[in-house]
């Protein structure tokens, strides 16, 4: 009987030494080299012009196989421990802060938001699952430096809105019934953050990004801002060293799990990679999950990244910065970037990462 | 001419009406270019811990500003353009930078 027992032990120990994880540091795995690397770099890396700020502005490169560092590489500003604006990938982490709340059993997903957050009043059917879909129905525009009159992201984050985000975003009327229809909206993703404050409490909320993800997973130096009521930008304005954003890939790579922990539970994991719906082909870069970017075929059209696998799926933001976790290459790939002119693309990034990986 | 002048009439109501109905948007206006430099360049110098002149590139756009001062004690950035001025102080380790008031 305890022999028995014993060797289930070591069975089950063997098994968690066979799979690498980070403690303080990275472990670091074969390093690619040839060709295909040489193509990587000329993609990611062309020469760097800060002055005209043209082209492809890479600044940091990291790519992880099976929990080891097999490359890494820095440019303009940024180090190895250079907290890094992730823009819009900030959507991805609260999803991921939501989802320790929901693990917690603190909300369910077709909860209506204004249980939450009483500003919402106007609009008491949008539900979590809406908000975290971007398919609130609120008549929100998203542009950035190109419609700066009616943006009402730059509105929020700039002027009207500053002070108190999600009661700007609930301020505005609706254009459509809510979880009919996408609408990719920075609003949406802080009016989770706003939530988040009555789900977890005002005590444990100014600490619970630490506490509940960015501890648990060995990340020391988040920053995370927040507006003027203290709730944070969930849509813009977390900073992450890139191998501490690698760390939440690998966490979302294995299905929510960090170490012998089930940090998320399986099934929010699966709400974030299931596919929305209600979206239509072509109506942003990639499909939308919940509050994840997934290269998945939806309405009629292929996968947005046709060189990456079709289980790809990403945290994204302005200016090129990009999570890539490729589950069944067993892949996390941190990208940060300056790029200003637009022409930077995810599918060949991916393509020349999966070229220089592969064996 | 008649004709003329009631269609210019016209067009002058029909933009009266448009700056009506944008009030708040156009007098938010002026604020982006002061309020985006000041928040953005006490992250990029702040919490990135970017060195000062690579920031003031960082945060360039084509809007021009005039007025720019970094307190470094005080970790407060003013910045001033289109008649507007506005300021970001950093706040702390987890909480970074914030546009003020």
């Amino acid at each position: 009987m305890f022999k028995g027992l014993f060797l289930f032990l070591l069975l089950i120990s063997c098994t968690v030494q066979a799979e690498s994880w980070p403690g303080e540091q990275w472990p670091v795995g074969p390093k690619p080299s040839g060709t295909a690397l040489d193509a990587l770099e000329a993609y990611a890396f062309p020469p760097r012009d800060d002055n005209t700020r043209q082209g492809i502005r890479t600044d940091a490169l990291l790519v992880i196989r099976d929990g080891q560092i097999l490359y890494e590489r820095y440019a303009g500003p940024t180090r190895v421990d250079t907290p890094h604006l992730t823009w819009s990938i900030s959507k991805s982490l609260m999803a991921t802060v939501l989802g320790v709340a929901y693990g917690e059993g603190l909300f369910k997903l077709d909860d209506p938001a204004v249980k939450f957050y009483p500003a919402l009043e106007k609009h008491p059917t949008i539900t979590m699952a809406d908000l975290l879909h971007w398919a609130s129905g609120l008549d929100w525009q998203e542009d950035y430096e190109y419609a700066p009159l009616k943006s009402s992201v730059v509105a929020m984050l700039y002027t009207r809105g500053h002070r108190d985000m999600a009661a700007f975003t609930a301020d505005h009327d609706r254009y459509a019934a809510p979880g009919q229809a996408f609408r990719y909206s920075s609003g949406d993703s802080n009016l989770l953050a706003a939530t988040l404050k009555t789900i977890v409490g005002p005590s444990r909320y100014p600490d619970y990004p630490w506490t509940a993800l960015f501890e648990p997973l060995g990340i020391h130096s988040a920053v995370w801002e927040t507006d003027a009521k203290g709730t944070f930008v969930a849509s813009s304005y977390a900073y992450l060293r890139p191998r501490d954003l690698a760390r939440i890939g690998l966490l979302m790579a294995r299905d929510g799990r960090w170490g012998e922990r089930q940090l998320l539970p399986r099934d929010w994991v699966a709400f974030n990679l299931q596919p929305f719906a209600g979206y239509k082909a072509h109506q942003d870069e990639a499909v939308p999950g919940g509050q994840w970017w997934l290269n998945r075929p939806a309405d009629g059209a292929p996968s947005p990244w046709p060189d990456a696998p079709p289980d790809t799926f990403a945290a994204l933001g302005h200016w090129g910065q990009a999570l890539y976790v490729i589950p069944s290459e067993k892949l996390v790939i941190v990208r940060y970037g300056d790029d200003r002119d637009g022409g930077y693309r995810h599918n060949e990034l991916l393509k020349r990462v999966l070229g220089a990986v592969r064996p | 001419m008649k004709l003329f002048k009631r269609i210019l009439l016209v067009l002058l109501l029909v933009l009266l009406g448009w700056i009506w109905h944008e009030r708040e948007a156009l007098w938010a206006f002026p604020d982006i270019i002061s309020a985006y430099t000041a928040k953005e360049y006490c992250s990029c110098r702040y919490v990135m811990n970017n060195d000062a002149d690579y920031c003031r590139g960082y945060v360039k756009q084509w809007l021009p500003t005039s007025g720019f001062t970094d307190d470094a004690v005080s970790k407060t950035v003013t910045v001033s353009g289109m008649g507007r001025s506005n300021s970001a102080g950093w706040t702390g380790e987890h909480q970074g930078c914030r546009l003020q008031p």
